[in-house]
């Protein structure tokens, strides 16, 4: 079978599937305040779309270039914490939002440049081996500089009127905030949707990035940096552009999240469970499509939330049988989630939405 | 005779102490394809590293027009016009071929900086980029990824990807290793078609006999690093030197 030269390439059933569980997972998460009425439900949308974003800006790294990266969480934490301290020094105002994440996105733009020019050259194992020396040190000054950043409490604090669960966005006659198909018109409803609607730009923005010719660079560095080189890429800086690129979009969902969180410590931006749950997430939607990263983003945030009810649930449907409720116990959720990532491992060896898109060509070695 | 284009100036590269190029002093010029010849472990594809940049030189130089680029990366080089392609098949092995064609196309049009715009947007580059598919014969498996082609078909990729740099110099290395005889004449023949144009130097590390005499304006020999003989063709191939090299009674005098 030969396809035509000219024209743009058709899109196999695969790629169109997973494009429309990704505008799915979208709608989702543009009705979830309506779809889902419950103040749990909201707190999981909010993350999803906090995570989706992080995750893709890891992606541009592992899955688009082939940089193993361990301070994705650092550039995270830097704008949680720059507009943590901000809202906290200067008042819960616009000024301490924007002030805040632009300097969480200096910072993260001045320590990526750094690590990106000193260590770029250098192996993979070693570049690996510096991010995460570089974010263990961000940790430990974390909960060192208590005065800065709270130590291991991190820092609570106010955020615009806006955001405030008790402003009503509009009112009626009674004074008392307006419904729309039973959800409040609050603080909290406008809070989600900026949340939701910055992680859309950044989302999109990415999107055009690897659809771009430099996205076209990016992926010949990974498959072959020293052709890349050859024929005239300077590899390095297209390496260190899209480690500061993802470092900033990173930078940016810090700052977004700890705006929804009116919270942000060690655990909730910095620590390396979350870089492990980043690499999962990757890994298990399939490296190198911003598809496959939202995917891998929704199931794994998705599990860790539900997976626990969703047992306890079964153990309850099961408690007349022998042994099945002792296996399905709402504590044995962890045990339960390993063996999901095994098995999603094992039949999607190349992530979820690699899987399903690649086309079914044989593959040879081409050395 | 026209200025050189090509200077390489007692070139060398050591491997601890193993001499793998050794002050190699020779001059190339547009409209002339010169042939290196040499047993295995003779330091072609090293010499060839070293004039496109993928080793650093130990001592010595790399002109090209004029120009000093020992120093400059691999990069530099290929935008400042030397092209190379490689003997082991070096391709972007999951992106498709016209992927890996376009890569190059745009590499010289300066639009791999350009951050949101649709690659297919680009139709300039695209229709470059497929007309070196038509030139080599692969448009008929333009979207296959490259790993996926017959062996003779990525060989033909190699030279295409040469051939979109547009290059002043091109460097051919064992461009029909491998290939079978029916393959073969599709590559040679776009080398005779990139000889006629005589702005363009042309360096081919071959092992084939038939295809050194079919192309060969001149031909340089080269045995452990070193230059032992440089000339038209049949004085070279006819001179005592190349017959001891290829029979080995010439390590003796290294």
């Amino acid at each position: 079978m030969t396809a035509p030269a000219s024209g743009k390439r058709q899109r196999s059933p695969g790629e169109k599937a997973i494009r429309l569980i990704v505008l799915a997972i979208a709608a989702l998460l543009l009705f979830a305040p309506f779809l889902f009425q419950d103040i749990r439900s909201l707190e999981v949308a909010a993350r999803l779309c906090v995570f989706i974003v992080l995750v893709a800006s890891y992606d541009l790294l592992i899955g688009y270039t082939g940089i193993v990266s361990f301070a994705h969480t650092m550039f995270f934490g830097f704008g949680a914490y720059g507009v943590a301290i901000a809202l906290r020094q200067w008042g819960a105002g616009w000024d301490a939002v924007i002030g805040g994440s632009l300097a969480g996105v200096v910072v993260s733009l001045a320590v990526a440049v750094v690590i990106g020019l000193l260590s770029l050259r250098v192996k993979a194992i070693f570049f690996a081996m510096i991010t995460l020396a570089a974010a263990s040190v961000v940790l430990v000054l974390a909960s060192q500089l208590s005065g800065l950043t709270g130590g291991e409490d991190g820092i609570t604090f106010r955020t615009p009127a806006l955001f405030k669960t008790a402003t009503k966005l509009l009112v009626d006659e009674n004074n008392k905030v307006v419904q729309l198909f039973g959800v409040k018109l609050n603080g909290k409803l406008a809070a989600y949707y900026f949340v939701f609607l910055s992680c859309l730009v950044l989302f999109i923005l990415m999107l055009r990035l690897v659809g771009s010719p430099l996205g076209t660079v990016l992926k010949s560095i990974r498959e072959n940096e020293a052709r890349a080189e050859a024929i005239g890429y300077r590899v390095v800086a297209y390496r260190t552009f899209v480690f500061c690129a993802a470092a900033v979009v990173a930078s940016l969902a810090g700052s977004i999240y700890a705006i929804w969180l009116k919270y942000t410590g060690p655990d909730t931006t910095l620590s390396f469970a979350i870089m492990i749950d980043i690499l999962l997430m990757v890994v298990i939607g399939g490296m190198g499509t911003l598809w496959g990263a939202a995917i891998g983003a929704v199931l794994l945030v998705t599990a860790q939330y539900y997976l626990r009810d969703l047992m306890g649930v079964a153990a309850e449907a099961t408690a007349n049988l022998p042994l099945i409720p002792d296996i399905l116990d709402p504590d044995r959720w962890l045990f339960w989630l390993g063996i999901i990532f095994i098995l999603l491992v094992y039949f999607f060896p190349a992530g979820i939405a690699g899987s399903i898109m690649r086309p079914r060509a044989p593959r040879r070695a081409c050395e | 005779m026209t200025q050189p284009s090509l200077i390489t100036r007692d070139l060398t590269i050591r491997f601890g102490g193993h001499v793998a190029v050794d002050h190699v002093s020779c001059a190339f010029h547009p409209g002339e394809l010169t042939v290196i010849v040499g047993p295995n472990g003779a330091g072609k594809t090293t010499y060839f590293n070293l004039i496109s940049g993928q080793l650093p030189a130990t001592s010595g130089q790399v002109m090209k027009d004029g120009r000093d680029l020992t120093r400059l990366s691999p990069s530099s080089r290929a935008r400042r016009g030397i092209g190379r392609a490689f003997q082991l098949t070096n391709l972007f092995p999951q992106l498709s071929v016209l992927e890996n064609i376009r890569l190059v196309v745009q590499a010289h049009s300066g639009h791999g900086w350009r951050l949101f715009r649709a690659v297919d947007d680009f139709t300039d580059i695209i229709s470059r980029a497929e007309h070196y598919l038509e030139a080599t014969r692969l448009a008929g498996v333009a979207h296959m990824p490259a790993a996926t082609l017959p062996h003779g078909d990525q060989r033909k990729l190699e030279v295409a990807m040469l051939m979109a740099m547009e290059p002043d110099i091109y460097m051919f290395d064992e461009p029909t290793a491998g290939m079978s005889l029916d393959h073969a004449p599709d590559v040679l023949d776009l080398i005779a078609e990139i000889k006629k144009d005589k702005t363009k130097t042309v360096l081919l590390v071959e092992h084939k006999m038939e295809v050194v005499r079919a192309l060969a304006d001149r031909i340089v020999v080269l045995h452990n690093g070193a230059q032992v003989a440089d000339g038209a063709p049949d004085e070279v191939m006819n001179s005592q030197i190349v017959r001891d090299v290829y029979l080995g009674t010439a390590g003796a005098s290294q």
